[in-house]
């Protein structure tokens, strides 16, 4: 059935328009037509610019008749475009007065806030012509992707297993030994490897189209261009990055990533992406027009009173997260990705950011939380968030949370750092990160914790014991960038060394990390390659860095088989623990008779809480009834982080079960991870000694 | 973009030569859907045909969602590498059976009997 309203009304140089509907922002295909919305609150008027691809100049240019215009937003339908060999942007006008806040300019060609697609950085690292004035192209798209029944995975948030990667890092060394490296189609190649280590979900460093050429130089120390590599910095919220598709140099980045999401899925892997909402590539003063900025600056930023842009992000701007206009426009891109890219969750980056209100002050329920808490569309989406800003706010355990929010747990990764480092002062937060963080979480439960030791942002694993202090010269700012405090220890020579003692220890430590974080309760996250001790050379801050400092060295899973088989063997114990990965703080008698999480010194049911010490043990006690298991499950784990060997007495198993071992990371392979048909029975029952620097895993049977 | 149909017995065999992308799309739809009735068996030779766009993609998705309401049966044949990684990456290779050539296609056609 044909509708009325598909016919044109005016018409520009030959090309037909009509008025067009207000919702939804941005081009959407409609029959005979696109349908162009777009907001501005302080614009006097908007004009279209319409591109062939890639071309420089514009084909057309249709100013909005003002009878087009609906409240704030400019609306137009135009006629028989070939959606799929254009590009558009808008221009502006208005008034042009900074200290108020307002920076329009009608020369300026401003990429649609709501594109689906961007060119102009179709293929990574290719030089853009700086002589084009525009350079992040709007472009249209078709949302009909053929799911073949898919939608998201739902997993249990207390059975997740996270993955961070960076897309292009992941695949982009030649090692890696797949047809496009770096895109998102070479994630699927890693498919069968993810599932073999056993994660079942991946979280992607930032996907929205981002410039890697925004702040680009030539490092004066080592020659190499630098490039923005992690990308936390938005260009658009709705356009993946082209430059990680394979087929973006033919606009197909939608479809390459939806098919990855559809495959990944059919794996079981689910996929959550690092999201940027805090500030935009627009930088401060001395940026560039790119969106927002011509669009309506005061809207989508925020100003100090003298029309500068507040710095909360440390990245030149601050999104204005809760005024209401950029409050929804969150909210769209958000439900878009959740429903037409079935994303199953959500990363904050410095969502703290997102808590202040319009002047930048901290709020107690900032309305944005709540309506991501309690979006329809939303309703099953993990969100996690990075509760912290430049700014100074910090609420790990604090996050307005709505019993929704989980958060990357800042504390988890320090306590454990300090721990394993030899600082026996630690123990007592030690006991509080294992158990899932109730000192942080109580009314949230375990859950509301991502456990981390690493992520892209500092050392990796296997840096982290091999490197006293961070070697980030070839950043190029003096090795001033990056954390300071990285509680790491290289044992005794900074880097790489051929000396077989401290590559051993460095080895135990990994080890023990992920021993440690694997039997935590709450989320843990594993930084992809430190399951086989990849290494950054040192660089804690290796955000500039499109190279092989960032780039995952899959050799390396060779030469550290062990680690893998290890963090493997630790995942799947996991899987099969369920007390491991409880929703409840739960530490009193349960149905298995004992203490579901008891604490143990050198003697058994005997640990000082007091005390500083580097010997510690837990065990965990999953009663059958409580958990669902066939039988009533124990674990012990005998923590000694000492230089020294230590024996630890063990508590009594009820009659008929025995200690058996699972690991034991003083020992070198296969004795230091059994198979799960393959734990030993102990010779002796009441005691084990702990090597130096060990943690020794048993079960009873 | 040019559309050259055979008939070899009951098969049709269409050649599409040139890009098909946006520009080409409703072309080739318009001119293929007439053939797809109740059974009919469509091998599409695209070895003159360099480049597939999304829309042209979506094209063949329609053509072989009518094919199957219909019991009809088309399959791809002669497809470059290029564009044949192009289907495989962004999820359109599950659409339509390819093979090496159009006598591979139609032997496969005829046994499918």
């Amino acid at each position: 059935m044909l509708r009325v309203d598909t016919y044109p009304t005016h018409e520009h140089n030959g090309i037909k328009i009509r008025r067009g509907k207000a919702l939804p922002f941005g081009a959407t295909i409609v029959p005979g037509g696109v349908n162009f919305s777009v907001f501005s609150k302080h614009a006097t008027s908007c004009e279209l610019v319409l591109f062939k691809k890639h071309e420089k100049n514009p084909f057309a240019i249709i100013p909005f008749p003002d009878e087009f215009r609906i409240g704030n937003v400019f609306t137009m339908m135009v006629f028989d475009i070939d959606y799929e060999n254009i590009e558009y942007g808008y221009r502006m006008d208005g008034p042009y007065n900074p200290r108020e806040g307002f920076w329009f300019d009608k020369e300026e060609i401003l990429l649609d806030p709501y594109a689906k697609a961007i060119g102009g950085r179709e293929v990574w690292g290719k030089d853009p012509d700086w002589d084009d004035k525009f350079q992040h192209r709007s472009r249209i798209i078709f949302d009909d992707f053929d799911w073949q029944g898919d939608r998201p995975l739902e997993i249990d948030m207390k059975d997740l297993v996270i993955y961070e990667a960076h897309v292009r890092g992941l695949t982009k060394h030649p090692s890696s030994e797949v047809k496009y490296p770096g895109t998102f189609t070479a994630i699927r190649d890693k498919i069968p490897y993810l599932k073999e280590l056993g994660i079942n979900c991946i979280e992607l460093l930032p996907v929205f189209e981002f410039d890697e050429f925004e702040h680009s130089k030539i490092s004066k120390v080592t020659g190499e261009r630098l490039m923005n590599y992690w990308g936390y910095s938005a260009v658009g919220f709705f356009a993946p990055k082209a430059g990680y598709a394979a087929t973006g140099k033919y606009g197909m980045e939608v479809d390459e990533l939806k098919n990855l999401i559809k495959e990944l899925h059919k794996n079981g892997i689910e996929v959550i992406l690092d999201v940027v909402f805090n500030h935009t590539a627009e930088g401060n003063e001395k940026g560039p027009y790119i969106s927002y900025r011509g669009i309506d600056n005061k809207t989508y930023y925020l100003l100090t009173p003298q029309g500068y842009y507040y710095n909360f992000s440390g990245c030149g701007n601050t999104l204005n997260c809760n005024n209401p206009i950029v409050r929804n426009m969150i909210l769209d891109c958000l439900r878009y990705w959740a429903a037409e890219y079935h994303i199953d969750g959500f990363r904050f980056d410095l969502a703290s950011i997102l808590s202040r209100d319009q002047k930048g002050a901290p709020m107690v329920n900032p309305p944005l939380l709540e309506a991501l808490a309690h979006d329809p569309v939303l309703g099953k989406c993990k969100l996690i968030a990075e509760a912290w800003d430049a700014g100074g706010l910090y609420q790990v355990g604090s996050f307005p949370a709505w019993g929704r929010w989980a958060e990357w747990n800042g504390q988890y990764r320090d306590d454990i750092r300090r721990f394993l480092k030899g600082n026996g002062d630690m123990v007592g937060r030690i006991i509080q990160r294992v158990q899932g963080s109730p000192d942080l979480y109580s009314d949230r439960g375990p859950t509301a914790s991502i456990n981390f030791i690493t992520c892209h942002d500092g050392f990796t694993l296997m840096d982290l014991f091999s490197y006293n202090r961070k070697h980030n010269d070839a950043n190029g700012e003096n090795n001033r960038d990056g954390a300071d405090e990285n509680y790491s220890w290289n044992f005794g020579y900074e880097g790489p060394t051929d000396d077989y003692g401290i590559n051993r220890e460095r080895i135990k430590q990994v080890k023990n990390a992920i021993t440690i974080l694997l039997l935590s309760r709450g989320i843990p996250m594993i930084l992809a390659g430190d399951e086989f001790g990849n290494t950054q050379f040192g660089n804690n801050n290796a955000y500039c860095q499109d190279n092989e400092i960032s780039w995952l060295n899959w050799e390396l899973l060779e030469s550290n088989q062990e680690i893998f088989d290890y963090f493997k063997k630790m995942i799947e114990f996991r899987k099969k623990h369920p007390v491991l990965r409880a929703e409840q703080f739960k530490t009193a008698y349960n149905s298995s008779g004992y203490p579901e999480v008891s604490w143990h010194g050198q003697e058994a049911w005997n640990f000082d809480f007091g005390a500083s010490t580097l010997t510690v043990a837990v065990m965990f006690a999953g009663g059958a009834e409580d958990y669902g298991t066939e039988d009533d499950q124990f674990i012990y784990a005998a923590i000694n982080m000492h230089w020294e060997l230590h024996g630890f007495e063990l508590p009594e198993l009820p009659e008929g079960k025995d200690w058996h071992v699972v690991a034991n990371t003083g020992m070198i392979p296969p004795e230091d991870m059994w198979d799960e048909n393959n734990h030993k029975k102990l010779a002796d029952q009441n005691e084990v000694l702990v090597t130096a620097r060990s943690i020794i895993l048993l079960t009873a049977k | 973009m040019e559309i050259k149909v055979n008939n070899q017995d009951d098969i049709k065999v269409i050649k599409l030569i040139g890009d098909f992308d946006g520009s080409s799309a409703n072309k080739v739809e318009d001119n293929i859907m007439p053939y797809i009735e109740n059974h009919s068996r469509l091998i599409f030779d695209m070895g003159e045909c360099e480049y597939v766009s999304s829309a042209g993609l979506r094209v063949l998705l329609i053509i072989a969602k009518k094919l199957k309401s219909v019991e009809g049966f088309g399959v791809l044949s002669n497809l470059s590498e290029e564009v044949q990684d192009v289907m495989e990456i962004t999820g359109f290779s599950h659409i339509l059976n390819s093979y090496d050539t159009v006598n591979e296609a139609i032997n496969y056609m005829k046994k499918g009997e």
